[in-house]
């Protein structure tokens, strides 16, 4: 009965600081003090202090501020209008035409950049006004934006999947490399739902795109040698083991900042503008992901998680039941929080759970991270439909509604990697240990 | 809602900007940081390659992290970038205000009482001497110091704009698509 209120009275508080607008990092911050006041009956400052310190002071975690910085200088290129440049030639003639360039230009930067957001705003700003040019479909626009841009936190390096390795203490190389067989797959599942879709639609007749020989696509596509090479230099060393994690955001960045002077789009302005932009967003993630490394302290304090880990097991639920249960959870969370809030709030209760239930945490990163990318188009609370509303106008229910067949294919890939646990632990368990990390 | 005479507004407007560039300032030296942090990470690639290998170099890279980090977390709350629900106060109408009254004040605690034992880990570690474990041997005080600065400046903004608020009727936070 007394854990019973404990619980209650943790999640009404939770309620309370998060719906009165208190911002999520000091509200998971507030639990926490709370929690450990109160049931554990210990002073809550110094070690809570000395907590945020130590998962801040973290080696890992300084790839995280260097993959957003990627991003950011990458978004002040031209390397949009390059993908969108090698990429039309390859694919207009294809059934569904242009809409290809988004879902593989969304691949594409998603492997150079490591957000949703980022990637969404870099790719639509060059495909929208070229596809509405071309009388494409609105519906199938958006959609085709919304659903693919989430790959961009699925396919290394991801923001995500960085927090993820830091708050379980994986590898953040193999967690990242876990995702990209199912983020391959996920995209070949948007590209067939196009090409289906466009095929049987009726009122899909855009403007059909010049015919191009080899040569000519052979020679269109010396456009996406750069993206190509970026990827390729930060995948490959983190593969290899040639590099930690860390080192290849610092490559990435080097190559990033290559790029833009090559370009020469790189002058002061968008130096400093990058890397302030950067220092925000690293600083948003840094306090969520810090206040959840003080709730994960006060969690161990009060035992929480382990009475709860203990209840699931009186439940005698299969790992597949209980898989389902945290997909119910997180379709519900993800409508009201972003996802790395999703995760940082959750995992600190339920690792516990998992690890007892023998589920392969490195597994549970791609899972956990496809759950959540659902969410980012899910009303009323999802940044890629804030990211299009801003960008179309179109009210956000028309855009998630627009961006419901992706929705369909992502849940349909939730069970797609319950069936094959071998796409996402396959390509970690082959790579190589020269360095640790 | 709003307890201040039109006169004084522009008074405070001043005060104010001058508040938003101490945060923009926290933010490039913040920035600076990254930069380090970029640096070190890529002397150490350099210096595998070439068989030479510097102490202590990734306790450095976590210290820039942390720095980095607390540093901008002012600028980013300046800025809208800090994620929160606004959701329910959208629908609260016109109690949206006292929510946001509870909220700002709710945050300014936490944050005060955070900066408290931000600086209190920073007296404790340079009274016991503590040092770090690992090659670099630095004493922890310095670099806990920037993490105590950051969030100082953090509490600083967050009562700052909760002044803000009650004074003008509503916050000043900027639009989360500021930032990318």
């Amino acid at each position: 009965m007394d854990h019973f209120i404990f619980f209650s009275s943790l999640l009404l508080l939770l309620a309370l600081l998060l719906g009165s607008g208190v911002w999520i990092g000091f509200s998971l911050i507030g639990v926490a003090v709370f929690a450990i006041e109160f049931f554990a009956h210990r002073a809550a400052g110094p070690p809570i202090a000395l907590t945020m310190w130590s998962s801040s002071s973290s080696w890992m975690l300084s790839s995280l501020p260097m993959f957003i910085w990627k991003g950011n200088i990458l978004f002040r290129t031209k390397l949009s209008e390059d993908l969108f440049k090698g990429l039309a030639p390859l694919l207009g003639r294809l059934p569904g035409g242009l809409l290809h360039t988004s879902v593989l230009g969304c691949t594409l930067f998603g492997a150079v950049s490591g957000s949703s957001v980022a990637t969404l705003t870099t790719v639509a700003q060059m495909t929208l006004p070229e596809l509405k040019k071309r009388n494409y479909p609105e519906h199938m626009i958006i959609g085709t934006l919304a659903g693919p841009a989430t790959l961009g936190l699925m396919i290394p390096p991801s923001i995500m999947m960085v927090v993820y390795g830091a708050m379980t203490n994986e590898s953040i190389a193999a967690v990242s490399i876990a995702g990209i067989i199912p983020a391959i797959i996920l995209s070949a599942m948007f590209t067939v739902y196009v090409v289906i879709s466009c095929s049987l639609s009726k009122d899909f007749n855009p403007a059909q795109e010049p015919k191009t020989d080899w040569r000519e696509k052979l020679y269109a596509s010396r456009h996406l040698v750069p993206v190509v090479l970026l990827i390729a230099m930060v995948l490959a060393t983190m593969f290899f083991g040639l590099a930690t994690a860390t080192e290849a955001a610092a490559l990435g960045v080097a190559g990033a900042l290559g790029l833009a002077w090559w370009q020469g789009t790189l002058t002061w302005q968008t130096f400093i503008d990058s890397l302030m932009g950067a220092v925000r967003t690293s600083a948003m993630i840094a306090l969520v992901l810090l206040a959840g490394s003080a709730l994960s302290l006060a969690m161990g304090y009060t035992e929480l998680p382990k009475m709860l880990a203990d209840w699931v097991a009186t439940l005698n639920l299969s790992p597949f039941g209980l898989l389902m249960m945290l997909l119910l959870l997180y379709t519900i969370l993800g409508g009201f929080l972003d996802g790395i809030s999703c995760i940082v709030l959750t995992l600190p209760m339920i690792e516990p759970m998992l690890r007892a239930a023998g589920i392969d945490m490195v597994w549970f990163g791609i899972f956990i991270v496809l759950v959540v990318e659902k969410a980012q188009i899910t009303p009323p609370i999802g940044f890629n439909l804030f990211v299009l509303q801003s960008m179309t106008g179109h009210n956000i229910f028309k855009i998630a509604a627009w961006s419901f067949p992706m929705y369909l294919i992502m849940l349909a890939m939730v069970f797609v990697i319950i069936a094959f646990p071998g796409l996402a632990t396959w390509l970690p368990h082959h790579m190589m240990h020269r360095i640790s990390g | 809602m709003a307890l201040l005479p039109n006169r004084l507004y522009p008074e405070l407007t001043k005060i104010w900007s001058r508040f938003d560039r101490l945060y923009l300032y926290c933010g490039y030296l913040s920035a600076f940081f990254l930069v380090c942090i970029f640096a070190a990470t890529l002397l150490q690639i350099v210096g595998r390659l070439i068989g030479y290998n510097p102490h202590g170099l990734t306790d450095y890279v976590g210290y820039f992290m942390a720095a980095s980090a607390f540093l901008a977390m002012a600028h980013a709350l300046n800025r809208g970038a800090h994620v929160r629900l606004e959701l329910f106060l959208a629908m609260m109408g016109r109690f949206r205000i006292v929510a946001e009254w509870f909220a700002f004040a709710a945050t300014t605690a936490i944050a005060v009482w955070l900066t408290y034992y931000a600086w209190a880990q920073v007296y404790w570690s340079f009274e016991l001497g503590d040092i770090s474990q690992g090659l670099d041997a630095t004493p922890m005080w310095i670099p806990q110091s920037a993490m105590a600065v950051g969030v100082t400046i953090l509490a600083i903004c967050v009562a700052d704009h909760s002044l803000r608020l009650v004074l003008t009727g509503h916050h000043q936070v900027g639009t989360p698509s500021a930032s990318l």
